[in-house]
C-alpha cells in the first residue's frame, strides 16, 4: 500500500511538472493561471511525498469527507476482481471503437451476464433484447442521438 | 400583484397548460435519472415543441421538465452512485454510502423531500425577489463574481480532512481540478494548453464525462469486489420505514436544509455559477454543521445531512437561475439561456414587461416550479420503496447495467468515443484517489470552478488593472472568503476545547 501511495503521489507531481514546462513557453497571460495552480500543486505534492517516506503512517492523516473501499476481501481476490473490472470497460471502449455503440450494446450485455454474472441462457437472451430495445427505443428513435460507426463497419463501408 | 399571483396559478391548472407539464415533468424524470442528458440538452431538444403553445402552456411544459430533472438526478446518484446530473455529484459522497449501509429508501426520501422544499424555497424567492434584485445584480460585475468563486474554492477547507496531511491532501486535489480546468483553448488568446496535439481537448473537458468517471468507475469496481448486493447483507426491512425516516430527517434538519437553500438561490441568481456549485457549497456547509470532530467523520460515511443539503441547494437553485433570467433577460446558466429563446419564440422580452404587462406569466413559473415538484415527489414516495429494492439485486447482476447507463450518459456530452476514453480514465484517477484517501469533492469543486474562475480574474485585471481589489463588495467578500477558509480551524479549536473542559 505504501508503495502504492509513493507511485501515486509520484504521478501526481509529474503531472504538476509537466503542467509547469508546458505552461513556461507560453505567453505570461496564457500560462498565468497554470502557472499560479501548478507551482503550489507541486510544493504540496513534494511535502505530501517527504511525509509519504519519511513521515509516520497515515494516523494524522484525519478522515477525509469521502467514501471508503470495503475492506473485508482478501487482497488477493480484490486485485483480481478491481483488473476483472477494469479489463470489462476497456473491453466496452474498444468494442465501440470497432463495431461501434449500438452493436456494443447488446454483445455487452450478453457477455458480461453469460460469462462473469453466471446467468442462465434465457435469462441473458431475454435482458440482453430488453435492453437492446431499452437503448434503440429512447436514444436512437426518440432522442435521434448520432452514434459513431466502429471502425470496421467503416473499413467494410456499410 | 395578488391578482396576478392568483391569476398565475390558474394559467397553470388549465387543463392543457397542466397536461404539458405533465407531459414534461415525465420526460425531466427520464432525463433525470439518465447521466449525461442534461436538463439544458433537453430544454435545447424540446424548444422546436413549444411554437404553437401559449406562453403559459409552453413554460409549464419547458419549466416541468428542468424542474424535475433535478429532483430525479439524485435518485441515480444515491442508488448506483452515479450522478444523473451534474448539479447531483455532491449527493453521491453521502447518498451511496447510506444505499451501501441498506439505507437507500432513507436517502431518497431525505433527497426527495430536500429537493422539495428547496424547490418551494427557491419558487418563493423568484416570487418575492423580482422586485428588489435588481440592485445585487447590478452590483456584482466580473471582480465580484471572481470573488465569489473564490469563496467557492475555498470551501476546500471544508471538505478535506482534518490535521495538515488532510488539508494538504484536500487542497493539492482542488489545485489538480483547477489544473485539468485549464486543458483547451484559452478563451482569451485563444492558444492551446494541454491539448496534446488532439482536437477533442481544444473544447477542454466536458463536465459529464469527468465527474460520471470520478465518481461512477470507483463505486462500480467496489461493487465487484464486493461480490454483493449495493446493500450488502442488511436487512431488507429498513426500506419502507426508511423513506418516512428520510422524510423526518429532513424536517428534523429544516435549518439546515432552509440555510442550504438560501445558498442555492443565492448563487442561482449570479450569472456563471450555476447548480455546479450551489452543490458544493450547500455540501460544506452541511459538513460545517457537524457538532464535533467525531460527528464531521460521519459525512462521507452515509450522514443524511450529507444528502439533504445538495438536494436542497440543487432545486432552489432553479428559482433563482430564473430572477435574473426574468427581470433582466441576463440566464443565470445554460439551460436559463435555452429558456430564454422560448421567451423569444413566445414574443415575450424579459424585462421590465415581465414584472407588469406580463407579471401573470411569471407567476405561473413560480407555480410550476412548486406544483411540478409536489407532484414528482408525490408520485416518487409510492414508488421509492420498490426504486430502493434494486439495492438488494445481486452486484453483478446490476453491474453491467450501470457501467451501460455511465457510457452511454458519457457518450451523449459530445457524442464521441473520446469521452468514454476520459471517463475510464478520470474514473481510474478517482479509484486510486479513494484507495489512497486523497478526497475528490475539492477535486471536483476545482474542475467545475476552474473556468470561472480564470475568466472572470482575466476581465477583472483587463477592466480594472488592480484597482478592482479596493471595490467595497469585493473587500466584504476577502472577509468572507477569511472566514470561510478560518472557520473549521476555529470550529476545531472550539471541538477541543470543548473535550478537554468535559475531562
Amino acid at each position: 500500500m505504501r508503495n502504492g501511495r509513493i507511485l501515486y503521489c509520484v504521478f501526481l507531481l509529474f503531472v504538476a511538472g509537466y503542467a509547469i514546462y508546458q505552461a513556461s513557453g507560453w505567453s505570461f497571460k496564457t500560462a498565468l493561471f497554470p502557472l499560479a495552480v501548478s507551482i503550489p500543486l507541486l510544493a504540496l505534492l513534494t511535502i505530501q511525498l517527504v511525509q509519504i517516506i519519511f513521515g509516520k503512517t497515515e494516523v494524522d492523516s484525519g478522515a477525509a469527507v469521502d467514501v471508503e473501499f470495503s475492506s473485508d476481501v482478501p487482497p488477493e481476490i480484490e486485485r483480481r476482481r478491481v483488473i476483472g473490472t477494469f479489463a470489462w470497460i476497456i473491453g466496452f471502449i474498444l468494442s465501440v471503437f470497432l463495431i461501434g455503440f449500438p452493436l456494443t450494446v447488446p454483445l455487452f450485455i450478453f457477455s458480461y451476464l453469460k460469462f462473469q454474472s453466471d446467468v442462465g441462457w434465457l435469462g441473458t437472451v431475454v435482458a440482453t433484447v430488453i435492453t437492446w430495445g431499452c437503448f434503440y427505443g429512447l436514444f436512437q428513435w426518440l432522442v435521434h442521438i448520432q452514434f459513431e460507426d466502429g471502425v470496421i463497419q467503416a473499413w467494410l463501408g456499410l | 400583484m395578488l391578482d396576478a399571483f392568483i391569476d398565475g396559478l390558474f394559467l397553470v391548472l388549465q387543463w392543457k397548460a397542466f397536461s404539458l407539464m405533465l407531459v414534461g415533468m415525465g420526460l425531466g424524470f427520464c432525463v433525470g435519472l439518465l447521466p449525461g442528458i442534461g436538463g439544458a440538452a433537453t430544454l435545447a431538444l424540446m424548444i422546436p415543441f413549444v411554437f404553437k403553445m401559449q406562453p403559459a402552456e409552453a413554460f409549464a411544459f419547458l419549466l416541468g421538465m428542468h424542474s424535475v430533472a433535478a429532483t430525479t438526478g439524485d435518485i441515480t446518484s444515491v442508488l448506483f452512485g452515479v450522478p444523473g446530473e451534474a448539479i447531483s455529484a455532491a449527493t453521491v459522497v453521502d447518498g451511496y454510502p447510506m444505499a451501501k449501509k441498506g439505507e437507500a429508501g432513507r436517502a431518497l426520501g431525505a433527497a426527495l423531500m430536500s429537493s422539495l422544499l428547496g424547490a418551494l424555497i427557491g419558487a418563493v424567492a423568484l416570487a418575492l425577489a423580482i422586485p428588489i434584485v435588481r440592485p445585487l445584480v447590478l452590483a456584482f460585475g466580473s471582480p465580484e463574481l471572481f470573488m465569489l468563486s473564490v469563496i467557492g474554492i475555498s470551501c476546500i477547507t471544508s471538505l478535506s480532512g482534518e490535521g495538515a496531511r488532510g488539508q494538504i491532501k484536500g487542497f493539492a486535489m482542488g489545485l489538480f481540478g483547477l489544473l485539468v480546468s485549464t486543458i483547451g483553448q484559452e478563451r482569451q488568446s485563444g492558444t492551446l494548453r494541454f491539448d496534446m496535439g488532439m482536437m477533442y481537448l481544444w473544447e477542454g473537458l466536458d463536465f459529464v464525462p469527468v465527474l460520471v468517471g470520478v465518481f461512477a468507475i470507483p463505486e462500480i469496481i467496489d461493487l465487484a469486489v464486493r461480490g454483493t448486493a449495493i446493500a450488502g447483507d442488511q436487512p431488507q426491512e429498513k426500506l419502507s420505514s426508511g423513506v418516512m425516516d428520510g422524510i423526518k430527517d429532513t424536517f428534523r434538519h429544516f435549518w439546515l436544509v432552509f440555510r442550504c437553500s438560501v445558498i442555492g438561490v443565492f448563487v442561482g441568481i449570479l450569472p456563471g455559477a450555476g447548480g455546479g456549485v450551489a452543490q458544493w457549497m450547500a455540501y460544506a456547509h452541511a459538513v460545517q454543521s457537524a457538532k464535533d470532530a467525531k460527528d464531521r467523520e460521519r459525512f462521507g460515511k452515509g450522514d443524511v445531512r450529507g444528502v439533504l443539503g445538495p438536494g436542497a441547494a440543487n432545486n432552489s437553485k432553479e428559482g433563482g437561475e430564473l430572477i435574473p433570467t426574468v427581470a433582466f433577460g441576463v440566464p443565470g446558466s445554460g439551460a436559463m439561456a435555452i429558456l430564454l429563446s422560448g421567451f423569444l419564440i413566445m414574443g415575450l422580452t424579459p424585462g421590465p414587461d415581465m414584472l407588469t404587462k406580463h407579471l401573470a406569466i411569471t407567476f405561473s413559473m413560480v407555480w410550476t416550479l412548486a406544483i411540478a415538484n409536489i407532484v414528482t415527489v408525490l408520485l416518487c414516495l409510492t414508488i421509492l420503496d420498490q426504486i430502493a429494492k434494486v439495492t438488494y439485486v445481486r452486484g453483478s447482476l446490476i453491474i453491467p447495467f450501470i457501467l451501460l447507463l455511465v457510457f452511454v450518459g458519457s457518450y451523449t456530452a459530445n457524442n464521441q468515443i473520446a469521452d468514454l476514453v476520459v471517463t475510464a480514465i478520470f474514473g481510474a484517477i478517482s479509484y486510486f484517489m479513494v484507495l489512497f484517501a486523497w478526497p475528490r469533492p475539492p477535486f471536483v469543486l476545482g474542475f467545475v470552478l476552474g473556468k470561472v474562475i480564470e475568466t472572470y480574474l482575466f476581465i477583472s485585471m483587463t477592466r480594472y488593472g488592480f484597482s478592482w481589489l479596493t471595490h467595497p463588495t469585493v473587500i466584504f467578500l476577502i472577509a468572507v472568503m477569511a472566514f470561510v477558509i478560518v472557520y473549521p480551524y476555529m470550529q476545531k479549536r472550539r471541538w477541543r476545547d470543548g473535550s478537554s473542559d468535559d475531562a
